[in-house]
């Protein structure tokens, strides 16, 4: 089969399940809705698909660093590799037993849920000093957002009403008049967007979804 | 710049010096709760009304799409749902996507919760784990759970949870919270409340709150608990409280060492703009 043939394939297939799902999100067709349903079962069994996928990519990658002994990689690499191991070891484990294995389950809970946490904790720090830091009146935008701010975050800290009253109410108005109608503007013009990208897609003129961006 | 002058230095100073300030002073509200009163806001409160129409025997769906690194700000407003409807003796089913650590999330739940410990699993709630996948997923859940999910989490067939009776999809199920960092509740919205109409609730972390604010404004969520704020709006609420009142003390602190960070150095930047 031509080159030419396979592109046009790839963009009828994928312009026919597009218009089936939009038809079937809109309107209730019987027979299209079973069909509708059905890719979407097969979406859901590729996409599982994916994950074991990405797997095997991700021990082919580490194993190429370790091999090639990638300067400031391979060593974490390696380490990748051995709880990889450990993790799939003990998870096989527990699939043959018909249980969970309670090691495997004690690292979950305790090693990866301590880590996990105390990572994103750690960003508290980091906003502390970045506010030293970054928030400076150096124009009269900036001490726009700078006061916006400040009345944001004494709105959301319970401590700001004890200090005063009006800083809710204020850091309300900030959010509600202030953001919300820039974040509507976001998701329009982002769901605008998204149906151009659509309706690219529909008529064969998107190309970058089966790997030719750039081309 | 250890030569310059007292404005200089209050520019200057070293992050390090910012981190044991708020070690220091983040310890100082759990050794010594302050118990600053909370207010209560229309969006923590649109999710306590809703919760407090749920019949029982009704089916409400939790929606698990925030990890373990997101406990902080999602955990306690779940613990509060759950044990309000539990008190409802509402149908209870648990799911999740986008983070793997969601057995990890609802063993936490449950352990919080002692209103589950009277409920009998597979007839008043059922854990079905976790799904890896995205809108499409979310999309064949809406027509048929059934679909997606063939056994729960501990490998019984669906069929056999009594639960499951006359469950098969949005159509039936009162109402979903979707606990998010990032954007699968946008997915529900499209496909459960917009489609079929089902009432969605929104626990997410701080961050995603101003993104989630137009959707409530909208209608389109029927409450929404952002951060630990949001939580602890919840638990008072709920009268049931917990982690995230006591969080609000640290908060506090928190908040107002951010805003004297920022009045720190600007006072030092305008006292030194002449000589720039």
């Amino acid at each position: 089969m031509s080159e030419v043939y396979k592109r046009e394939l790839v963009f009828l297939v994928a312009g026919l399940v597009a218009a089936v799902m939009i038809v079937t999100y809109f309107l209730d067709i019987p027979v299209l809705n079973g069909l509708a349903q059905q890719l979407q079962v097969w979406a859901l069994i590729i996409q599982l698909m994916a994950i074991g996928l990405g797997a095997i990519n991700l021990v082919r990658v580490n194993y190429r660093h370790m091999q090639q002994k990638t300067e400031g990689l391979w060593i974490f690499s390696a380490w990748f590799m051995v709880l990889f191991a450990i993790m799939l070891l003990l998870g096989l484990v527990g699939l043959s037993t018909g249980s969970e294995n309670a090691i495997y389950s004690w690292v979950f809970a305790n090693v990866y849920t301590s880590l996990s946490s105390t990572l994103y904790a750690i960003t508290g720090f980091y906003i502390f000093s970045a506010a030293y830091r970054a928030f400076r009146a150096r124009n009269i935008d900036a001490a726009i957002l700078l006061i916006g701010g400040v009345f944001v975050i004494l709105a959301n800290a319970p401590v700001g009403a004890v200090i005063w009253k009006g800083f809710p109410i204020i850091g309300g108005w900030f959010n509600i008049s202030g953001q919300v109608p820039a974040m509507r503007t976001f998701t329009i013009t982002g769901a605008l967007g998204l149906l151009a990208y659509g309706f690219r897609t529909l008529l064969g003129k998107e190309s970058g979804f089966y790997g030719e961006a750039g081309q | 710049m250890s030569s310059g002058n007292i404005w200089d230095k209050l520019q200057a100073i070293d992050r390090r010096v910012f981190y044991w300030i708020l070690f220091i002073a983040l310890m100082i509200p759990y050794l010594r709760p302050i118990g600053f009163p909370i207010e209560i806001n229309a969006p923590a409160k649109g999710i306590y009304d809703e919760l407090s129409t749920v019949q029982p025997g009704e089916v409400c769906v939790l929606s698990i799409n925030s990890g373990v690194s997101a406990w902080g700000d999602c955990l306690p407003a779940m613990v509060a749902c759950i044990r309000m409807l539990a008190q409802q003796d509402a149908r209870i089913l648990v799911w999740g996507m986008g983070h793997t650590d969601i057995d990890i999330t609802w063993q936490e739940i449950m352990d919080r919760s002692p209103e589950l410990k009277d409920k009998v699993y597979g007839e008043d709630y059922a854990f079905f784990g976790y799904l890896p996948t995205q809108e499409t997923t979310i999309a064949l859940l809406a027509e048929d759970i059934r679909a997606v999910f063939s056994l729960d989490r501990y490998s019984t067939p669906i069929d056999d949870l009594p639960i499951m009776e006359d469950v098969n999809g949005a159509d039936d199920v009162r109402l979903l919270l979707s606990s998010d960092t990032g954007d699968v509740q946008g997915y529900y919205i499209r496909q459960w409340h917009t489609k079929h109409g089902t009432p969605i609730g929104s626990i997410g972390i701080a961050m995603n709150a101003s993104g989630d604010l137009p959707f409530f404004l909208s209608g389109d969520l029927f409450g929404l608990s952002g951060g630990s704020r949001g939580g602890a709006e919840l638990e008072q609420l709920a009268g049931v409280p917990g982690e995230a009142i006591t969080t609000m003390d640290a908060i506090s602190v928190s908040h107002l060492l951010v805003v004297f960070a920022i009045i720190l150095a600007n006072v030092g930047y305008f006292a030194t703009r002449g000589k720039r």
